[in-house]
């Protein structure tokens, strides 16, 4: 990887998120499985109405105003990047749920929130972005109360470790290479304290969403004929790097999971 | 005895009783209860392929496959593959679309589905396309005809154009503006008046004119497909694969020459084209992808129609449990051709029962080839159970329902209309305008037979064939019920036996009838009556 410091990648891949680009590219569903999986997620952490959640890297605010709307919970969505935030307090005023959803501006390794004050907690395609994930998972079992769940969907990697051909993967792909293996998720959430309930393997979700982003880059491409040079290189680039990510979840190199644990005391 | 004592010795007898009988008699049995192998999914209505009496029917899942089961009193149970993938099955159930009420109804309801068509008050569609057999003479004698047409038979019918005229009259009136209507037969291009009738059709308010053929006349005389293309017919064209075995098997011919040059002389008159595949399992499904991509590339073709071989009719011998069904088409295509589609680029159509049929777009740009549903969440807009489409969203959910229908004729201006509208869901609104003259259409029929036939199916169908005594009779009904045969004898007046599946379970009890299709060896008695006092059997088309 080109961006060395934690920091770096951080800023990267928030600002990369948030980019018209990656909307265009990734629709509204910024994640696999799309809102489909958001509802198993949250069917697997138990909502019920009333209770307090949180989304860490909530994003423009999609997954947040999903669980309000449809689970009747409240919901503080915490993020790295300003203008996603910005986009998704915006996105819950215009959806007249002010009241009951907002996003601040925070680090998942630090939230902004007391010891035991979280019923449920979900994090959605993002835990590989972490640098420091046992930091995280330790913020993510502080702040349940006992008894409350975090839901993880995210992005897995085989025993190999990130495929060779993705690992120089530029701008918001190149989040993938923080990815970890199924077990070592686990693993980094058992050591800070949480039980897993549940482990599933969604890398069906996976394929399709690079389907969609194959789609998507060879659409921009048809449409941009006339344009700059740069920008169909780019678009050239990533449509080799998708072919190369397709390929890996195929082989199982990439893969797709959700893992649920449970604060027991 | 006082009065306490009496009500001891009562409470106290029976358990008295359990105890000296329970630990001798009631010996734990060695014998452990067994679950059933299936899941029971739905209870619905069906008929027996050997009789036609209509019967109770079970669909259950096994095996990840869902089958539908049913007995008939006469002749025994009888079980057939419905869909290959229950998950798939099981989520389409979601894009299901309240049903249209039709201007006019023909029928009154008194037996109940199917034996009232039709359409009847509680048929729940109104119909997306009719279908007008002009005849029932073909110039080919193919061994699988679900209409039992051909050369050589006794009993030809030939409809006239005053019948027609009725005909299309009849459609109109139940459909007000209707969408498609689709001249078949027999052979329709052999038909010495189909000008006419095409411009009687044309001269109603009818948006689409489509000609189902086999391509014959298209390769011989350019004449007439310039006068089809002059009156904006789509063309439906027989286009079953590329092996010798395929043309042999399916079509008793190599019609590969003849086919070439009719797709020739439509490109050169400028007519579009829908490549309708039959496809049977062991004998055409390895040519899936190579018809998609060859139709992508060939100028005069704007859509593929795979339809599994329907076994009503006349049909090559085949296993019912092992049948090529919807699920099985979509898979085989995207395993043949992965570089272009998965199976999630395919959606149930939802005007009628999205199990029946599914479709995908293309974008067709440069070598790209960019299915239409990758780039809109499809299911914001089409799952009619969560129904979770916005008021602002309606505009996009009504132009994916023109696109997802039975009428959608790929090539036409409606097509490119409803695509460019679909492209406010892109996020890009030019995204899809730009490419919409260029879009093309799959899609998957699976029709019924007389061992698939499901009422629940059957209640929503939007495909009908229009009779000349004015019925809109459900396409799967019509070749699966006995209304094929019935509108046949009385068109010609010679009596057409029940026709009978060509199922290999059934071997023993088959035998030839006059057209090549097979007959019950001692034809059943038809049951005037119904039967009495039964919860399974009903009575009969008469």
């Amino acid at each position: 990887m080109s961006l060395q410091t934690a920091a770096d990648v951080k800023s990267c891949c928030a600002a990369a998120y948030s980019s018209p680009a990656a909307a265009f590219l990734l629709d509204d569903s910024l994640h696999p499985g799309g809102a489909a999986l958001t509802r198993r997620l949250a069917d697997a952490v138990e909502l019920r109405s009333g209770q307090r959640v949180l989304d860490v890297a909530s994003g423009r605010g999609t997954t947040a105003l999903l669980l309000a709307k449809e689970y009747a919970v409240a919901v503080d969505g915490v993020d790295l990047s300003d203008a996603s935030v910005r986009e998704a307090t915006a996105a819950a005023q215009h959806a007249g749920r002010a009241a009951s959803v907002a996003f601040h501006l925070a680090d998942a390794e630090q939230l902004p929130f007391d010891d035991g004050t979280v019923d449920a907690l979900v994090c959605e395609c993002s835990w590989c972005l972490f640098p420091d994930k046992a930091q995280a998972a330790a913020e993510f079992a502080r702040v349940l109360r006992a008894g409350g769940r975090v839901g993880i969907a995210d992005v897995t990697v085989g025993p190999a470790g990130v495929p060779d051909g993705l690992a120089e993967l530029p701008a918001w792909i190149a989040c993938l290479a923080g990815a970890r293996t199924t077990e070592e998720y686990v693993g980094l959430l058992t050591a800070a304290g949480l039980t897993a309930t549940r482990v599933e393997d969604h890398r069906d979700a996976l394929a399709e969403l690079i389907g969609r982003i194959q789609a998507r880059l060879k659409l921009a491409r048809a449409l941009s004929k006339s344009g700059a040079q740069q920008e169909t290189h780019a678009m050239e680039r990533g449509l080799v790097l998708a072919a190369r990510a397709a390929q890996a979840v195929s082989q199982g190199a990439l893969g797709y999971c959700l893992i649920v644990a449970r604060r027991d005391r | 005895m006082t009065m306490m004592a009496r009500m001891m010795r009562r409470v106290s007898s029976p358990a008295g009783t359990r105890r000296r009988n329970g630990p001798d008699r009631a010996e734990p049995s060695r014998a452990r209860k067994a679950d059933r192998d299936e899941v029971f999914l739905e209870y619905t209505k069906s008929i027996c392929p050997v009789c036609k009496v209509l019967v109770d029917g079970q669909v259950n899942v096994r095996d990840d496959k869902v089958y539908l089961r049913k007995r008939c009193r006469e002749h025994g149970t009888f079980e057939a593959l419905l869909y290959g993938d229950a998950g798939m099955y099981m989520d389409s159930l979601r894009f299901n679309k309240p049903g249209t009420i039709p201007l006019t109804l023909q029928t009154e309801t008194v037996e109940g589905c199917p034996l009232d068509c039709g359409l009847c008050p509680e048929h729940k569609q109104h119909a997306c396309l009719g279908i007008i057999e002009l005849n029932s003479a073909c110039n080919l004698d193919c061994p699988i005809c679900f209409a039992d047409s051909g050369i050589h038979h006794p009993d030809h019918y030939s409809l006239t154009v005053a019948q027609v005229e009725e005909m299309l009259d009849v459609f109109v009136a139940s459909e007000g503006e209707a969408e498609v209507v689709m001249f078949s037969g027999g052979e329709p291009t052999i038909h010495p008046r189909l000008l006419e009738c095409i411009d009687r059709a044309r001269a109603k308010p009818i948006r689409h004119v489509v000609l189902n053929t086999n391509g014959i006349r298209l390769a011989r005389d350019k004449g007439f497909a310039t006068a089809l293309a002059e009156r904006d017919v789509s063309i439906y064209l027989q286009f079953d694969g590329f092996k010798e075995s395929t043309h042999l098997q399916i079509r008793g011919r190599d019609l590969r020459g003849l086919k070439q040059r009719a797709l020739e002389n439509c490109a050169e008159a400028g007519l579009t084209v829908t490549l309708v595949p039959a496809i049977e399992r062991g004998l055409n499904d390895d040519e899936l992808g190579a018809i998609v991509r060859f139709g992508i590339e060939h100028p005069a073709v704007r859509s593929v129609a795979f339809q599994p071989v329907t076994h009503s009719g006349r049909h090559v011998p085949f296993d019912p449990m092992n049948r090529i069904t919807n699920s099985d088409v979509i898979h085989g295509l995207c395993r043949q051709l992965p570089e272009w589609l998965r199976p999630s680029d395919f959606f149930p159509v939802p005007c009628c029962f999205p199990t029946c049929r599914s479709i995908t777009y293309l974008l067709l740009a440069g070598d790209d080839v960019i299915p239409v549903p990758r780039l809109l969440n499809m299911e914001n807009y089409m799952d009619y159970v969560a129904n979770r489409v916005l008021p602002e969203e309606q505009a996009i959910r009504a132009a994916l329902e023109r696109l997802w229908s039975s009428s959608a004729v790929a090539g036409t201006a409606t097509v490119a209309e409803q695509l460019q509208c679909a492209s406010c869901a892109t996020g890009v609104p030019s995204s899809l305008a730009d490419l919409a003259d260029t879009a093309f259409m799959v899609l998957v029929q699976d029709f019924q037979d007389p061992y698939t036939l499901n009422v629940k199916q059957l209640m929503k169908c939007c495909v009908e064939e229009i009779t000349p005594d004015g019925r809109l009779i459900p396409f799967c009904a019509y070749n699966s019920v006995g209304y094929r045969e019935q509108v046949r004898e009385r068109l010609t007046g010679i009596a057409v036996p029940d026709v009978i599946p060509n199922a290999n379970t059934l071997a023993p009890l088959l035998a030839d009838s006059a057209h090549g299709s097979k007959l019950a060896v001692e034809e059943p008695e038809r049951k005037r009556e119904p039967a009495t006092a039964s919860i399974n059997l009903g009575r009969r088309l008469q």
